[in-house]
């Protein structure tokens, strides 16, 4: 990934919400996006020029159109219309971005329009967010990763942040998932933690 | 296995499906896929079937079919009859927003030229001073002051329009509780779509968020009422009462959001149940 003077940016056509240039590449603001912030707080987190991403929760497609910079191309799902029309405008100046308008809690719909991808990136504000990551695995090739935005204030409101981040870890692991890494996005997000994880083998699925 | 360029049977032989790309959408529309038994497309299979010239081939024909899909979504729900409904009651308690905020700015303004004006012992000052703010001796204060009343005419207009358009989309719900409540209770659902899957106590504290979640998260008592305390039925109840009256008129709520949802037409019956039922809690209260 590209770094300029300690902020990371993506290469491309600027101009998609307004985002800051420098040197002619576009500045990916971690305050903004939690991907952003994620590799931010580990280098090691790295997108490639022939990866294929599934991108769960794509909104209005912001960190989107950093992802599909970096990447060879990117399946953006999205439910709410109002976003998908933003979406949409991104899509057309990146002809990487395929915009799908589909539940992300219903696969099935949509899995017709889905290749196998290398990264499975999940970023949607439910209550069920481990089940949901669970039902796209298979759209995940073997040794891929998966990474899952927790918004723990979405998942219960009742339940402490780091309870709701435990529990999710727990039932990732139990689905047969390994947790490779976690960790929470402070400063840049609060109650919000990013778990990275593979498919484990010799895990029960 | 189906996929959106066609299918594919056991022994990998692939059978591209005809037609542009409407014709694909609706028969991935028409498919049951099964996530049990589903092999998600690889870059074998699609190669494999020889359909595609090359990687950029595919991906744009995809795109054609997705796209298409995507603009009937959003067309869809630009259609349906809540939507501008929804816009307009945003625009509606922004604008009541707006004219506070600049008529409280206002009359401190106005204080400033005229020293024997306090806005401080007067009951709703800001509304009421506003036309002698426009007889003001300061032409700037003057202009801008009946901008502010030519505001409030566009708000009065716009608040009428909202309430004449609701008995149209919401006519169960605008009976209950008046066209302006009941669209309000509406765009804070969400919509129609979203309020008509919601149970009655979620209808009543609609609008008390910030007290419900104090309430979950520190226990604090549970707010009794959101917005339809805007209805007089409910703020005019005595304060015994005030609970139950919310209670007994958003699971009436509820049930109209559904009939008005579904069947979209005036159940008077439905209507005049309902209201006895509250009436016989509230005690009459007008």
């Amino acid at each position: 990934m590209i770094r300029i003077d300690g902020n990371l940016v993506s290469p491309g056509p600027g101009g998609v919400y307004n985002e800051r240039m420098a040197q002619g590449y576009r500045v990916w603001d971690p305050y903004r996006s939690k991907l952003s912030a994620l590799c931010m707080l580990d280098p090691e987190i790295d997108l490639t020029a022939d990866m294929r991403v599934l991108y769960l929760g794509a909104a209005n497609g912001t960190t989107v159109s950093h992802v599909a910079d970096y990447v060879e191309c990117v399946y953006a799902i999205e439910f709410a219309p109002r976003p998908l029309r933003d979406l949409l405008a991104v899509a057309e100046k990146r002809k990487n971005i395929v915009p799908i308008a589909g539940d992300a809690t219903r696969p099935d719909r949509y899995a017709p329009f889905v290749e196998m991808v290398d990264l499975l990136y999940q970023d949607v504000a439910q209550p069920d967010q481990a089940g949901i990551l669970m039902k796209h695995i298979p759209f995940l090739k073997a040794g891929g990763t998966a990474i899952l935005m927790l918004k723990t204030r979405s998942v219960d409101i009742r339940q402490t942040p780091d309870e709701v981040f435990a529990e999710t870890i727990e039932r990732l692991t139990d689905s047969g998932l390994r947790v490779v890494k976690s960790c929470w996005l402070e400063p840049y997000h609060h109650d919000h933690a990013a778990i990275i994880c593979v498919v484990d083998p010799t895990g029960i699925s | 296995m189906e996929y959106w360029f066609g299918s594919i049977d056991g022994s990998g032989v692939c059978r591209p499906a005809d037609g542009g790309a409407p014709e694909l959408l609706a028969r991935v529309r028409s498919l049951a896929t099964d996530m049990r038994e589903f092999h998600p497309l690889t870059e074998e299979v699609i190669e494999g079937c020889g359909i595609f010239s090359d990687r950029r081939e595919y991906i744009r024909r995809l795109r054609e079919v997705t796209i298409l899909h995507s603009r009937e979504v959003i067309a869809d729900a630009a259609q349906e009859k809540d939507a501008e409904l929804l816009q307009m009651v945003r625009m509606l308690d922004q604008m009541d927003e707006v004219i506070n905020l600049l008529t409280e700015r206002l009359v401190e303004w106005y204080q400033v030229t005229d020293p024997s004006f306090s806005s401080k012992s007067r009951k709703g000052a800001g509304r009421r001073i506003l036309p002698r703010i426009t007889k003001s001796r300061s032409p700037p204060l003057r202009g801008v002051a009946r901008e502010i009343e030519e505001l409030g005419e566009a708000r009065k207009r716009l608040a009428t329009e909202v309430s004449r358009r609701a008995g149209g989309v919401i006519p169960n719900m605008s009976e209950l509780v008046g066209g302006l409540v009941a669209a309000r209770i509406m765009a804070r659902a969400g919509g129609l779509t979203s309020l008509a899957r919601m149970p009655g106590s979620s209808v009543q504290v609609l609008g008390a968020e910030a007290a419900l979640f104090s309430h979950i998260r520190q226990g604090s008592p549970s707010p009794k009422h959101g917005l339809i305390f805007q209805h007089r039925r409910v703020h005019n109840a005595p304060r015994e009462v005030r609970g139950q009256v919310a209670r007994i008129l958003a699971g009436k709520l509820a049930i109209a959001a559904r009939i008005d949802f579904y069947r979209g037409s005036l159940d008077p019956d439905f209507v005049a149940d309902a209201q006895a039922r509250i009436d016989a809690v509230a005690g009459g209260v007008q």
